[in-house]
């Protein structure tokens, strides 16, 4: 809901806003969807100059359509596949991690998607040189037995340490937490800040479920609408930078009672990734 | 925006201009000749459906050239879940074109319009935006939209404890998009997700009003009215459960107004949807 304020874009006047308020137009949607010709009689505004602010408001809020040609040749360019570590694991995903893409790892607790996301981080760290990030949600990495798998993999002690250093790890234990890392990370990644922080491909969250079913339940949509923005957040910072993102969660039937508006059950509270 | 005469003129091109799109995919639809310009079909289901899938058939059918046994007509995708596969697309072409040469893929993208959407504002502002995108290319008759129930939770938790509040963006979306149908003669496809399902242990009896449809495939409304008034044709995907059975995947086609249902199965291969 993008409140209508001057400076928004050229054209956009203190004196126009005044007038447009006045005859209940507030925000970009309520200017966008009106009727220029009617709103000029009435606010007595310059006609053609609103069809301008139309055009500016619109080309600056909504989303540019690009054509399939030029999307495919872009995805070709900046594809990588990451190899997980574990040929068997490669096969089944087709050759391996593709950037642009979320891999929900799910399974029961006790299943090894842990181990799985250790496994990726440091094949990903070690083998291809490049930046990891993991964001532990459960407590449950444990930066000895990451070692222990580079030590299996390399016996160069300095190799060893910089894999090691190429691999950064957040705690987060609750969904603003989360949120925040991401749009930390999304910050630094659009600056391109060069740091100790080098080329990110890949991006773990282990595991997405502890911070998600604390919310759910209940009669409150926001648990949902929570979930569904850190989805959609995952999804558009795998694809803007080319990074491979990797959730990890258990997938259980989640029975929310009676809804205000409408009846019941709501299955899979992942459904969104 | 365009008005009078140069509208009239617009649209007898567009008209001139295009072709039928009756033989697009005649196993999704219960009668013959369908789907024609104006018509508005839902694909509805759970997730692993196969939705997706049957959009990615869709676009295929029209981008492929007339040479090839497509349609050779553009289609214009709006993504609101980020959930294209670009690559799955390419490789569907590849499985279909007799020559599946880089040049040939390049042309068919060519056909392809290609936009995501954040938020249900942002889709409202950019079908605005579309409309001068309709106007320029007389040609792009097709739209796709997946999918049109994304942001459902975000906007009922956006819009507090007012209904209205909450379905107000869907709403202005619905009624722009029956707008755009209707002046540009296009055809709509979207996407729903079954987001309500009644519990496994519910003891409810059916309601009496339920149609023979509904009863089927289970069916909870909860878009906002605005959509469902202009839906024409409804598609209801579902999985099969039993491995005996070599297709997968089950659509029930609906036409609302004539209330006819035809029920067909499909698999899903490296080549795509096969009936």
């Amino acid at each position: 809901m993008v409140v209508l304020r001057a400076g928004l874009c050229p054209g956009l006047t203190e004196d126009m806003i005044q007038l447009l308020r006045a005859n209940g137009i507030r925000t970009v949607v309520d200017f966008v969807s009106s009727d220029l010709e009617d709103v000029a009689q009435k606010c007595s505004l310059s006609y053609k100059a609103l069809v301008a602010v139309r055009r500016v408001l619109l080309a600056q809020f909504s989303a540019f359509p690009a054509n399939g040609a030029d999307l495919y040749e872009e995805l070709k360019s900046s594809t990588a596949i990451l190899p997980t570590g574990s040929p068997s694991l490669d096969q089944l995903l087709d050759s391996g991690l593709y950037t642009g893409e979320v891999t929900e790892l799910m399974g029961a607790p006790g299943s090894g998607k842990t181990q799985v996301c250790l496994g990726i981080a440091a094949s990903v760290s070690l083998g291809l040189k490049q930046h990891v990030l993991f964001l532990d949600s459960t407590g449950g990495f444990t930066a000895s037995r990451l070692y222990q798998m580079l030590q299996a993999q390399t016996e160069d002690e300095e190799e060893q340490l910089e894999a090691l250093q190429r691999i950064q790890v957040v705690r987060v234990f609750n969904i603003y937490e989360l949120l925040s890392a991401l749009q930390e990370l999304r910050d630094r990644l659009s600056q391109q800040v060069v740091s100790s922080m080098g080329p990110l491909k890949l991006v773990v969250l282990d595991s997405v479920s502890a911070v998600i079913y604390p919310l759910l339940g209940g009669r409150q949509s926001e648990g949902l609408a929570l979930m569904m923005q850190l989805s959609r957040e995952l999804k558009t910072l795998a694809r803007e930078f080319s990074l491979a993102v990797v959730p990890t969660g258990i997938q259980v039937e989640l029975d929310i009672g009676n809804g205000d508006v409408l009846e019941p059950s709501l299955v899979t509270p992942t459904q969104g990734l | 925006m365009t008005s009078g005469r140069l509208g009239g003129c617009r649209l007898l091109a567009r008209l001139e201009g295009r072709s039928s799109l009756k033989n697009l995919e005649p196993y999704l639809f219960a009668e013959e000749g369908s789907p024609v310009h104006g018509d508005v079909i839902e694909f509805h289901g759970p997730e692993g459906t196969g939705k997706t899938e049957m959009l990615y058939h869709l676009i295929a059918r029209c981008i492929i050239p007339k040479a090839e046994g497509g349609l050779g007509v553009e289609v214009m995708f709006v993504d609101t879940d980020y959930h294209f596969d670009m690559l799955r697309l390419v490789t569907i072409l590849e499985n279909r074109l007799a020559q599946g040469t880089e040049e040939m893929i390049k042309q068919c993208l060519g056909r392809l319009f290609l936009v995501s959407c954040s938020s249900s504002t942002q889709l409202l502002l950019t079908l605005y935006s579309l409309e001068n995108l309709f106007c320029a290319h007389p040609s792009l008759c097709v739209l796709l939209l997946d999918s049109l129930s994304a942001f459902y939770w975000v906007d009922r938790s956006n819009g507090g404890e007012s209904l209205t509040l909450q379905e107000m963006n869907l709403k202005k979306c619905a009624n722009f998009l029956e707008k755009l149908v209707t002046q540009h003669h296009l055809i709509l496809f979207a996407t729903t997700q079954t987001l309500m399902q009644k519990s496994a242990n519910s003891a409810e009896s059916f309601l009496p009003l339920k149609l023979p449809h509904e009863s089927d495939t289970d069916y909870r409304p909860y878009l906002c009215k605005s959509w469902q008034q202009m839906v024409t044709h409804r598609v209801f995907f579902s999985k099969q459960c039993n491995s005996g059975n070599s297709k997968d995947f089950t659509v029930v086609s609906c036409h609302l107004k004539r209330n006819q249902i035809v029920k067909r199965s499909f698999s899903v291969a490296e080549c795509g949807v096969q009936f």
